[in-house]
């Protein structure tokens, strides 16, 4: 047999080796030539790692460039994971010299927040002596060093908390959203207010550094540094001192009110929350801007525990970080008859100097329905700037009453006052740059329907009545505004019917002040106020302040009126299960206004006398007067 | 006889210097590679080792080797047919003598003894006295094996790799699988009993070399099952860093010392079983190629050796060191490629380690005293 030749099987021996030699050549070929360039790109993946730091965020500025937050340099002591890792005792040594426990070291070191490629900071301002100490006994402290981080800074505290907002760890969600701006997992990001409303403009671009790692993660080298661009810095219109002055006034205010109790039921009003705003009617820009309950930023700095925010968050506190300027709705009461005067005296239902018999009630439909005056009081016979000045509330129901009678509806059509409210802003966002903003109520036969439609059980009543007119007429009902819209749509009224957008910051200023954009004034639209309509609301808008009988006179007694005449309208809103809500809305100076003003207390009785006081205080810092201490004053709206 | 220069049979004209040359161009490189692969390496203990420790005990142990090869290739190899049983013997009894408290375990296999400073692995000198034992007991037969004589022939291989199984060392009993097919092959086995054996062969094979049969964790389990250290992920991990390093070298690779899966340790044991990454990483395919080609010539040179042979005895003994050469090399270079499953066998000059350095110099000294006593 042929097999039997030995050098026939050293040929199928050799045979075998050179096909296994073929097979590895195969393979070789493969990975050097065929496959290499994906694989390749794996090597380099493999042995580079990137490593941003934060740049500096830029600083937020009033309107005269104070520091409303900057940064500040911490002392911090950071640790190399590596070392901690290889020798754990250094975190016992550790730990009594910074007066931290060692578990809260541990948790530091393995928060995944941090990259593993740099030192992990576990304890910030840390005292001079303490860092000196560590550095003169290295030797004990293996991978352990001091560096300076910049932290956010609030120099006021809580002082505008709601309009800065804060600044807090970036979310699943934000970071879905922003993923192709650079962001990535730890970074910081604004979390409301001017912080996430003017983001893109404060944050910096991160330092990012380029660094060689060996397999087990040891950074070998630096291959080079993209520097890091700080943040531009953006100025507001708010300005500091009125700021102070106008979230002192309404914290005064709302603690002044506990004092006092319902006259009718005799309870202490609660007054947990309330809002304030001051703006420029000229141009819209926000000058003040608070809200309480309030929180304080700081407590954001470096990450807030769960449990605490929880407390932020629980309905007993009120809700801290809602701005209830932008955020808050409330029914407008009185100060919605700056809609219901328009509304009649526009559309030709009334002249300046008709009048109705105030006797104190009115009674409409079949069965009679009647409608009154606070405490039934009776006015007699009042044209508008009358029923303004001493809020004859009857007045208003006529209105509210003959605009929905069949002549009149057909005339001037079924939501005249509604048209009117919307052209002031209500019912729709003011587009103010500050997020979360809602948009209010303003309800109509139509949306009556529909809410009926959608929800039988819940809105029983589907149609539209002179009764619910009645209501409108007096900002009650299903109507409800913000703070912000009041403000703004009184500001339109005070500089002849511009509605401009709020805004709240006015340039975007590079590390050299120098400004990069501006934020230019936006006009909404215009609203036609005839002097015919103006005059005399303007008239008894004045009158509110001014005349003795005036609602809002005995909270402006002592005012310098003839330097700086002030028009405002108090109100009063009944909220169900509530008490009272007290509203004023006011501007001046009359002639050239300069602010528009709007003070909304919850639970806290009359307009009259519990927010119209709190405006007057923020009048007296405006015009330069002496800060005089809210009180409280007895009268009625 | 040898000393004699007049003599144009004499052994010392017939010296392969082809084959010397192209082992000691191998050495060189594998040296280099060594340096390459550990002059960046920290090592576990911290620091007493320099970065030169790794390439110069390579070095040390290449010179024992040339020295060990010359002197086997001195001595006329017909004198080891006649000592073959005493050596077979007495590898089988240090076999069970390392499995004993003398012997020293690392890594999971009780596989050394420790000799000043040096670890012997006594399975890598095993391989050359079973090659000479079943050389022997096959040249005897005159290469005529029945049936009995086959299983002869499987029952001698059966003792050492049972012992070396016992370590455990699964790489080498693979060895010494590769090593016992060839030698029957050449040897005089009948075509059937080869056949049979082939078929089991085979089947073992179509099941490790991954053919589709198994699923990818199975692959894993055995890969993990010829390589007992490592854990199954890790192994998974090692293969991946081999090829990527592999393909990082391209055609003319990245340069030597400039191989950052090389220089940065990604790729797990790279002084010894995975050195061949860092040739391909370093020098590219040209340099992958060039080695493969070396090593072409190696088994060229053994090849010719064992068909130019002057008897059985002397054709066998190539033959056996043929086959463990080519079996190491494919299994060793697959490996780091992707093709066969892990396990523990060093490239052969190239990878760093005493004992598997000292046997593969032993068995080339085999070749070359039979290829220059052709004539004698």
């Amino acid at each position: 047999m042929s097999m039997d030749s030995p050098r026939l099987r050293l040929g199928v021996l050799g045979v075998v080796i050179i096909s296994l030699f073929a097979a590895l050549l195969a393979r070789l070929w493969y990975l050097q030539v065929l496959a290499a360039p994906e694989l390749r790109v794996e090597a380099q993946r493999n042995s580079v790692r990137l490593v941003e730091s934060e740049g500096t965020r830029g600083r937020i500025l009033d309107r005269k460039g104070r520091v409303l937050v900057g940064n500040r340099v911490s002392n911090a002591v950071v640790v190399s994971r590596q070392d901690a890792d290889k020798k754990p005792e250094i975190l016992g040594r550790l730990a009594p010299v910074l007066g931290v426990p060692e578990t809260e070291l541990k948790q530091r070191i393995h928060d995944s927040r941090f990259s593993p490629f740099k030192p992990i900071p576990v304890a910030e301002d840390v005292p001079k002596e303490k860092l000196i100490y560590i550095r003169e006994h290295q030797s004990d402290f293996p991978g352990v060093d001091g560096v300076q981080l910049t932290r956010r800074d609030y120099p006021g505290g809580e002082l505008a908390a709601h309009v800065l907002g804060y600044v807090g760890e970036i979310n699943e969600k934000e970071l879905a959203a922003r993923k192709t701006e650079g962001y990535k997992q730890g970074d910081s990001i604004g979390k409301g207010g001017v912080e996430s409303a003017y983001e893109s403009d404060l944050r910096g671009r991160p330092q990012i550094e380029k660094l060689e790692v060996d397999s087990k993660g040891r950074v070998l080298r630096t291959l080079g540094v993209q520097p890091a661009v700080p943040g531009n810095d953006v100025q507001l219109t708010i300005d500091l001192d009125l700021q102070r002055l106008t979230e002192n006034s309404l914290v005064a205010g709302l603690e002044t009110a506990r004092d006092f109790s319902d006259r009718e039921s005799g309870k202490r009003f609660s007054a947990p929350a309330g809002a304030a705003v001051v703006i420029d009617p000229r141009d819209g820009s926000v000058v003040a801007m608070a809200s309480y309950p309030t929180y304080d930023p700081r407590e954001f700095i470096d990450g807030i525990s769960q449990e605490r925010f929880g407390q932020l968050q629980d309905p007993a506190g009120s809700f801290p970080l809602n701005n209830r300027a932008t955020q808050g709705q409330y029914a407008p009461g009185s100060t919605f008859k700056l809609v219901s005067g328009i509304t009649a005296l526009s559309k030709g239902l009334i002249k300046a100097r008709d009048t109705v018999d105030d006797t104190g009630s009115i009674s409409v439909g079949n069965p009679p329905r009647i409608f009154r005056n606070a405490f039934g009081q009776v006015n007699g016979r009042v044209n508008v700037s009358e029923a303004l000045v001493r809020s004859s509330d009857v007045f208003f129901y006529q209105i509210g009453s003959n605009l929905w009678d069949e002549k009149n509806r057909s005339r001037f059509g079924p939501t005249a006052m509604q048209d009117t409210a919307r052209s002031l802003g209500m019912g729709s966002r003011t587009e103010i740059e500050l997020p979360f903003e809602a948009g209010g109520r303003v309800p109509d036969p139509d949306s009556r329907k529909r809410l009926h439609d959608s929800n039988p059980e819940a809105f029983p009543t589907a149609g539209w009545f002179t009764g619910d007119n009645i209501n409108l007429s007096v900002g009650q009902g299903d109507l409800v505004v913000t703070p912000l819209q009041l403000a703004n749509a009184y500001a339109t009224f005070a500089n002849g019917g511009t509605v401009w957008v709020p805004r709240v910051a006015s340039t975007v200023l590079d590390t050299n002040k120098a400004p990069v954009r501006t934020i230019d004034p936006r006009e909404l639209r215009k609203v036609d106020l005839p002097p015919g309509v103006r005059d005399p609301m303007l008239q008894g808008l004045t009158g509110v302040v001014a005349d003795s009988d005036g609602t809002a006179a005995p909270a402006f007694s002592g005012f310098p009126l003839a330097n700086f005449p002030i028009a405002g309208k108090t109100g009063t809103a009944q909220v169900f299960g509530k008490q009272d809500t007290a509203l004023f809305c006011a501007f001046g100076p009359v002639e050239a206004p300069e602010y528009a003003v709007a003070v909304v207390m919850e639970q806290s009785g009359f307009g009259a006398e519990a927010a119209a006081p709190v405006a007057r205080a923020i009048f007296d810092g405006a015009t330069g007067g002496e800060a005089k201490p809210v009180t409280r004053v007895t009268a009625v709206d | 006889m040898l000393r004699d220069p007049r003599n144009p049979a004499s052994p010392l004209r017939h010296v392969d210097g082809l084959l010397v040359g192209a082992i000691v161009a191998i050495s060189g490189l594998g040296l280099l590679m060594v340096y390459s692969a550990t002059r960046n390496q920290q090592t576990v203990t911290g620091g007493t080792f320099g970065t030169n420790y790794y390439v110069t005990r390579q070095a040390v142990f290449i010179g024992i080797g040339i020295l060990l090869m010359i002197g086997v290739a001195l001595v006329d190899y017909r004198y080891l047919q006649d000592v073959a049983p005493i050596l077979y013997v007495g590898t089988v009894f240090v076999l069970l003598v390392v499995l004993t408290p003398l012997g020293s375990s690392a890594r999971g296999a009780q596989a050394w003894f420790e000799v000043g400073g040096f670890q012997l692995e006594p399975s890598e000198f095993a391989k050359i006295t079973f090659i000479v034992a079943i050389s022997a007991y096959c040249a005897m037969h005159r290469s005529d094996l029945d049936s009995s004589r086959f299983m002869w022939v499987l029952a001698l291989a059966a003792v050492p790799m049972v012992l070396i199984y016992r370590q455990p060392d699964l790489g080498t009993d693979l060895v010494f699988a590769g090593i016992l097919i060839a030698m029957l092959l050449v040897g005089g086995a009948r075509p059937r009993h080869l056949a049979v054996l082939g078929v089991i062969s085979v089947l073992l094979i179509v099941t490790i070399f991954q053919l589709g049969v198994l699923k990818r964790y199975q692959v894993d389990r055995l890969a993990a099952f010829l390589d007992p250290q490592g854990d199954v992920q890790r192994t998974t991990y090692n293969l991946r860093q081999s090829q990527i390093a592999i393909a990082a070298g391209g055609f003319t690779g990245r340069g030597l010392f400039k191989g950052s899966q090389t220089n940065l340790s990604f790729v797990p044991e790279q002084h010894t079983d995975f050195i061949f990454t860092a040739v391909a990483e370093e020098f590219g395919l040209m340099g992958a190629l060039t080695l493969l080609a070396l090593f072409g010539l190696v088994v060229w040179r053994t090849w010719r050796a064992a068909v130019l042979a002057k008897d059985r005895f002397g054709t066998l003994l190539c033959v056996g060191i043929l086959a463990m050469i080519v079996f190491q090399i494919f299994e060793n270079v697959g490996m780091t490629m992707g093709m066969t499953p892990i396990a523990g066998i060093p490239l052969p000059f190239m990878s760093y380690g005493g004992s598997a350095t000292l046997g593969a110099f032993v068995g080339l000294g085999l070749v070359l005293n039979v290829h220059m006593r052709r004539f004698a």
